[in-house]
Protein backbone atom coordinates (compact mmCIF):
# COMPACT_ATOMS: atom_id res chain seq x y z
CA UNK A 1 0.00 0.00 0.00
CA UNK A 2 2.55 2.78 0.89
CA UNK A 3 4.57 1.71 -2.20
CA UNK A 4 1.09 2.74 -4.25
CA UNK A 5 0.40 5.79 -2.22
CA UNK A 6 4.77 6.70 -2.92
CA UNK A 7 4.02 6.04 -6.62
CA UNK A 8 1.24 8.26 -6.58
CA UNK A 9 2.80 11.49 -4.77
CA UNK A 10 5.64 10.92 -7.24
CA UNK A 11 3.79 11.01 -10.37
CA UNK A 12 1.66 14.17 -8.73
CA UNK A 13 5.24 15.89 -8.44
CA UNK A 14 6.93 14.79 -11.94
CA UNK A 15 3.38 16.01 -13.71
CA UNK A 16 3.84 19.29 -11.18
CA UNK A 17 7.49 19.90 -12.21
CA UNK A 18 6.73 19.45 -16.04
CA UNK A 19 3.59 22.02 -16.43
CA UNK A 20 5.78 24.53 -14.60
CA UNK A 21 8.78 23.84 -16.85
CA UNK A 22 6.04 23.49 -20.03
CA UNK A 23 4.75 26.94 -19.03
CA UNK A 24 7.55 28.77 -18.44
CA UNK A 25 8.94 27.68 -21.84
CA UNK A 26 5.58 29.30 -23.38
CA UNK A 27 5.78 32.34 -21.05
CA UNK A 28 9.77 32.78 -22.69
CA UNK A 29 8.26 32.62 -26.18
CA UNK A 30 5.23 34.87 -25.37
CA UNK A 31 7.03 37.59 -23.76
CA UNK A 32 9.55 37.98 -26.79
CA UNK A 33 6.56 37.97 -29.10
CA UNK A 34 5.17 40.95 -27.38
CA UNK A 35 8.16 42.77 -27.36
CA UNK A 36 8.78 41.90 -31.20
CA UNK A 37 4.88 43.17 -31.18
CA UNK A 38 5.91 46.89 -29.18
CA UNK A 39 8.53 47.21 -31.13
CA UNK A 40 7.19 46.94 -34.60
CA UNK A 41 4.39 49.08 -33.38
CA UNK A 42 6.83 51.84 -31.92
CA UNK A 43 8.78 51.77 -35.06
CA UNK A 44 5.42 52.05 -37.12
CA UNK A 45 4.09 54.74 -34.73
CA UNK A 46 7.34 56.86 -34.95
CA UNK A 47 7.19 57.13 -38.94
CA UNK A 48 3.94 58.61 -39.36
CA UNK A 49 4.56 62.26 -40.66
CA UNK A 50 2.64 64.76 -40.12
CA UNK A 51 1.81 66.09 -43.75
CA UNK A 52 1.20 69.87 -43.05
CA UNK A 53 4.17 70.58 -41.10
CA UNK A 54 6.13 68.53 -43.54
CA UNK A 55 5.10 71.45 -46.04
CA UNK A 56 6.68 73.76 -43.76
CA UNK A 57 9.44 71.65 -44.07
CA UNK A 58 9.56 70.71 -40.19
CA UNK A 59 10.16 66.72 -40.00
CA UNK A 60 6.89 65.70 -36.82
CA UNK A 61 5.27 62.61 -35.72
CA UNK A 62 1.26 63.52 -36.07
CA UNK A 63 0.02 62.03 -32.89
CA UNK A 64 -2.93 60.71 -33.76
CA UNK A 65 -1.98 58.75 -36.83
CA UNK A 66 1.07 57.29 -34.56
CA UNK A 67 -1.63 56.30 -31.73
CA UNK A 68 -3.58 54.63 -34.28
CA UNK A 69 -0.67 53.17 -36.04
CA UNK A 70 0.57 51.49 -32.69
CA UNK A 71 -2.62 50.57 -32.33
CA UNK A 72 -2.75 48.73 -35.48
CA UNK A 73 0.67 46.60 -35.36
CA UNK A 74 0.02 46.06 -31.65
CA UNK A 75 -3.46 44.86 -32.63
CA UNK A 76 -2.24 42.46 -35.73
CA UNK A 77 1.34 41.07 -34.20
CA UNK A 78 -1.29 39.87 -30.85
CA UNK A 79 -4.02 39.03 -32.89
CA UNK A 80 -6.36 41.19 -30.57
CA UNK A 81 -9.89 42.85 -31.13
CA UNK A 82 -9.77 46.76 -32.26
CA UNK A 83 -10.64 47.27 -28.45
CA UNK A 84 -7.27 45.30 -27.65
CA UNK A 85 -9.31 42.15 -26.30
CA UNK A 86 -7.92 38.92 -27.47
CA UNK A 87 -9.12 37.65 -30.41
CA UNK A 88 -10.79 34.04 -30.54
CA UNK A 89 -7.59 32.60 -32.59
CA UNK A 90 -4.96 34.61 -30.47
CA UNK A 91 -3.25 32.71 -27.18
CA UNK A 92 -3.78 35.65 -24.95
CA UNK A 93 -6.40 35.83 -22.34
CA UNK A 94 -6.42 39.17 -20.85
CA UNK A 95 -6.72 42.29 -22.80
CA UNK A 96 -3.17 44.22 -23.71
CA UNK A 97 -3.18 47.61 -22.08
CA UNK A 98 -1.10 50.59 -23.69
CA UNK A 99 0.38 52.05 -20.10
CA UNK A 100 2.20 54.85 -22.22
CA UNK A 101 2.44 55.85 -25.60
CA UNK A 102 4.76 59.22 -25.52
CA UNK A 103 5.37 61.56 -28.65
CA UNK A 104 8.83 63.16 -28.30
CA UNK A 105 7.81 65.93 -30.74
CA UNK A 106 10.26 67.90 -33.08
CA UNK A 107 10.21 71.05 -30.54
CA UNK A 108 12.67 68.85 -27.81
CA UNK A 109 16.22 69.53 -27.90
CA UNK A 110 18.17 66.42 -29.55
CA UNK A 111 19.90 64.25 -28.25
CA UNK A 112 17.10 64.23 -26.00
CA UNK A 113 16.75 61.76 -22.91
CA UNK A 114 13.59 60.69 -22.44
CA UNK A 115 13.09 59.13 -18.78
CA UNK A 116 9.98 57.80 -16.85
CA UNK A 117 10.50 57.58 -13.40
CA UNK A 118 7.37 55.30 -13.29
CA UNK A 119 8.66 52.56 -15.31
CA UNK A 120 12.13 52.98 -14.66
CA UNK A 121 12.44 53.13 -18.55
CA UNK A 122 15.43 55.95 -20.13
CA UNK A 123 16.49 55.71 -23.57
CA UNK A 124 17.97 58.53 -25.73
CA UNK A 125 16.27 60.33 -28.88
CA UNK A 126 18.66 61.65 -31.59
CA UNK A 127 15.15 62.27 -33.53
CA UNK A 128 11.65 62.42 -33.12
CA UNK A 129 10.06 59.71 -31.75
CA UNK A 130 7.68 57.39 -30.00
CA UNK A 131 8.09 55.78 -26.20
CA UNK A 132 5.38 52.64 -26.14
CA UNK A 133 5.39 50.64 -22.61
CA UNK A 134 2.26 48.21 -22.98
CA UNK A 135 1.37 45.39 -20.36
CA UNK A 136 0.48 41.97 -21.17
CA UNK A 137 -0.64 39.24 -18.57
CA UNK A 138 0.72 36.11 -19.33
CA UNK A 139 -2.06 32.96 -19.82
CA UNK A 140 -0.95 30.61 -17.65
CA UNK A 141 -1.79 27.26 -18.94
CA UNK A 142 -1.37 25.44 -14.86
CA UNK A 143 -2.05 27.66 -12.04
CA UNK A 144 1.09 26.14 -11.00
CA UNK A 145 3.04 28.96 -11.39
CA UNK A 146 2.24 32.59 -9.85
CA UNK A 147 0.59 35.05 -12.15
CA UNK A 148 2.82 36.38 -14.52
CA UNK A 149 2.72 40.06 -16.39
CA UNK A 150 5.20 42.21 -18.09
CA UNK A 151 5.62 45.97 -19.00
CA UNK A 152 7.06 45.58 -22.18
CA UNK A 153 8.64 48.92 -23.26
CA UNK A 154 9.68 49.66 -27.07
CA UNK A 155 11.04 52.94 -28.95
CA UNK A 156 11.63 53.80 -31.87
CA UNK A 157 13.07 57.27 -34.27
CA UNK A 158 11.91 58.53 -37.03
CA UNK A 159 14.12 57.23 -39.92
CA UNK A 160 14.70 59.40 -42.94
CA UNK B 1 1.11 -10.50 -8.37
CA UNK B 2 -0.52 -7.13 -6.94
CA UNK B 3 2.12 -4.99 -8.29
CA UNK B 4 1.97 -6.52 -11.52
CA UNK B 5 -1.59 -5.60 -11.36
CA UNK B 6 -1.29 -2.26 -10.40
CA UNK B 7 1.39 -1.75 -12.92
CA UNK B 8 -0.73 -2.87 -15.77
CA UNK B 9 -3.46 -0.60 -14.11
CA UNK B 10 -1.13 2.57 -14.36
CA UNK B 11 0.63 1.57 -17.28
CA UNK B 12 -1.36 3.96 -19.87
CA UNK B 13 -0.97 6.80 -17.32
CA UNK B 14 2.97 5.86 -16.94
CA UNK B 15 3.89 6.24 -20.47
CA UNK B 16 1.93 9.31 -20.81
CA UNK B 17 3.73 10.89 -17.62
CA UNK B 18 6.94 9.92 -19.30
CA UNK B 19 6.48 10.42 -22.76
CA UNK B 20 4.18 13.07 -23.50
CA UNK B 21 6.67 16.37 -21.78
CA UNK B 22 8.88 15.36 -24.75
CA UNK B 23 6.19 15.87 -27.44
CA UNK B 24 4.93 19.25 -25.67
CA UNK B 25 8.79 19.95 -25.34
CA UNK B 26 8.45 19.11 -29.57
CA UNK B 27 5.77 21.12 -29.91
CA UNK B 28 6.77 24.17 -27.90
CA UNK B 29 10.21 24.01 -29.75
CA UNK B 30 8.02 23.93 -33.37
CA UNK B 31 6.46 27.08 -32.34
CA UNK B 32 9.42 28.39 -31.71
CA UNK B 33 11.19 27.57 -34.94
CA UNK B 34 7.88 28.81 -36.65
CA UNK B 35 7.83 31.98 -34.70
CA UNK B 36 11.34 32.65 -35.30
CA UNK B 37 11.36 32.04 -39.57
CA UNK B 38 8.26 34.04 -39.31
CA UNK B 39 10.01 36.76 -37.88
CA UNK B 40 13.34 36.61 -39.99
CA UNK B 41 11.14 36.30 -43.16
CA UNK B 42 9.45 39.69 -42.09
CA UNK B 43 12.56 41.42 -41.23
CA UNK B 44 13.67 40.70 -44.84
CA UNK B 45 10.88 41.08 -46.76
CA UNK B 46 9.90 44.47 -44.73
CA UNK B 47 13.49 45.70 -45.45
CA UNK B 48 14.07 48.56 -47.86
CA UNK B 49 15.48 46.03 -50.13
CA UNK B 50 12.44 43.76 -50.85
CA UNK B 51 9.27 45.35 -49.62
CA UNK B 52 7.61 41.78 -50.54
CA UNK B 53 7.42 38.34 -49.81
CA UNK B 54 7.73 36.45 -52.78
CA UNK B 55 7.42 32.57 -54.15
CA UNK B 56 11.83 32.58 -53.89
CA UNK B 57 11.53 34.24 -50.22
CA UNK B 58 9.45 31.40 -49.52
CA UNK B 59 11.27 28.49 -50.86
CA UNK B 60 14.32 29.74 -49.00
CA UNK B 61 12.36 30.28 -45.84
CA UNK B 62 11.00 26.15 -46.76
CA UNK B 63 14.08 25.54 -46.82
CA UNK B 64 14.90 26.98 -44.14
CA UNK B 65 12.54 25.22 -41.70
CA UNK B 66 13.52 21.56 -43.61
CA UNK B 67 16.97 21.46 -41.90
CA UNK B 68 15.05 22.16 -38.51
CA UNK B 69 13.04 19.04 -39.60
CA UNK B 70 9.46 20.21 -40.97
CA UNK B 71 8.09 18.97 -44.07
CA UNK B 72 8.02 21.33 -46.59
CA UNK B 73 4.98 19.94 -48.63
CA UNK B 74 2.62 20.86 -45.17
CA UNK B 75 3.77 24.24 -44.44
CA UNK B 76 1.64 26.77 -45.59
CA UNK B 77 2.33 30.55 -45.98
CA UNK B 78 -0.10 33.50 -46.25
CA UNK B 79 1.02 36.94 -47.09
CA UNK B 80 -0.86 39.41 -46.87
CA UNK B 81 -1.01 44.10 -46.80
CA UNK B 82 -2.47 46.25 -45.08
CA UNK B 83 -3.74 47.81 -47.78
CA UNK B 84 -5.37 44.78 -49.10
CA UNK B 85 -2.19 45.21 -52.16
CA UNK B 86 -0.55 42.30 -53.47
CA UNK B 87 2.36 41.67 -51.35
CA UNK B 88 3.92 38.24 -52.73
CA UNK B 89 4.87 40.17 -55.95
CA UNK B 90 8.31 40.84 -56.69
CA UNK B 91 7.42 43.53 -59.26
CA UNK B 92 5.60 45.93 -57.25
CA UNK B 93 7.28 46.14 -54.42
CA UNK B 94 5.05 47.44 -51.49
CA UNK B 95 5.91 50.96 -50.64
CA UNK B 96 6.78 52.38 -46.97
CA UNK B 97 4.30 52.91 -44.55
CA UNK B 98 2.34 49.74 -45.61
CA UNK B 99 2.23 46.68 -43.44
CA UNK B 100 3.02 43.10 -44.40
CA UNK B 101 1.63 40.34 -42.57
CA UNK B 102 2.41 36.62 -42.69
CA UNK B 103 1.14 33.72 -41.37
CA UNK B 104 3.22 30.64 -41.37
CA UNK B 105 1.01 27.29 -40.21
CA UNK B 106 1.76 23.67 -39.50
CA UNK B 107 -0.02 20.72 -38.56
CA UNK B 108 0.62 19.36 -35.31
CA UNK B 109 1.33 16.60 -37.27
CA UNK B 110 -0.17 13.53 -34.70
CA UNK B 111 2.35 14.96 -31.45
CA UNK B 112 -1.31 15.59 -29.52
CA UNK B 113 -1.92 11.76 -30.36
CA UNK B 114 -0.45 10.44 -27.27
CA UNK B 115 -3.17 12.50 -25.24
CA UNK B 116 -5.30 9.89 -26.10
CA UNK B 117 -3.68 7.31 -23.22
CA UNK B 118 -5.33 9.67 -21.00
CA UNK B 119 -8.88 9.62 -22.34
CA UNK B 120 -8.10 12.99 -24.81
CA UNK B 121 -9.08 12.98 -28.35
CA UNK B 122 -6.85 15.41 -30.02
CA UNK B 123 -8.38 17.72 -32.72
CA UNK B 124 -8.01 16.58 -36.57
CA UNK B 125 -7.40 19.84 -38.06
CA UNK B 126 -5.23 22.12 -35.45
CA UNK B 127 -2.54 24.22 -36.82
CA UNK B 128 0.83 25.49 -35.48
CA UNK B 129 0.70 28.97 -36.43
CA UNK B 130 3.38 31.75 -35.85
CA UNK B 131 2.48 35.14 -37.12
CA UNK B 132 3.47 39.01 -38.17
CA UNK B 133 2.99 42.37 -39.47
CA UNK B 134 5.98 44.63 -40.35
CA UNK B 135 6.07 47.94 -41.81
CA UNK B 136 7.61 48.13 -44.73
CA UNK B 137 10.58 49.45 -45.31
CA UNK B 138 10.80 50.03 -49.20
CA UNK B 139 11.33 53.41 -50.80
CA UNK B 140 11.12 53.13 -54.34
Amino acid sequence: MHKLVFVVLMLTLWWLLQAVQLDEELALSVVHEGKRAVDRAAHAAAQQLDDEKLELGVLAIDSEEAAAAARLYLRENLRLEPDLTPRADGYLRDAVEVRVLDIVDETMPFPYVYRNEEYDYEVTFRRPGVVLIVNIVYPRVFAALPPIEWELKGAAELVY
Amino acid sequence: MKQILVFLLFSGMFCWLMFSPVYKHVLVLRQALLQQEADYLLEVGASGRYGYIDETLIAESMARLEESGFEPDKLEYAVGSTSGAEAGNASMPLARGEGIKLIIRYPYDGLMNIDRLIGIEPEDDAFLSASGMKMSEYVP
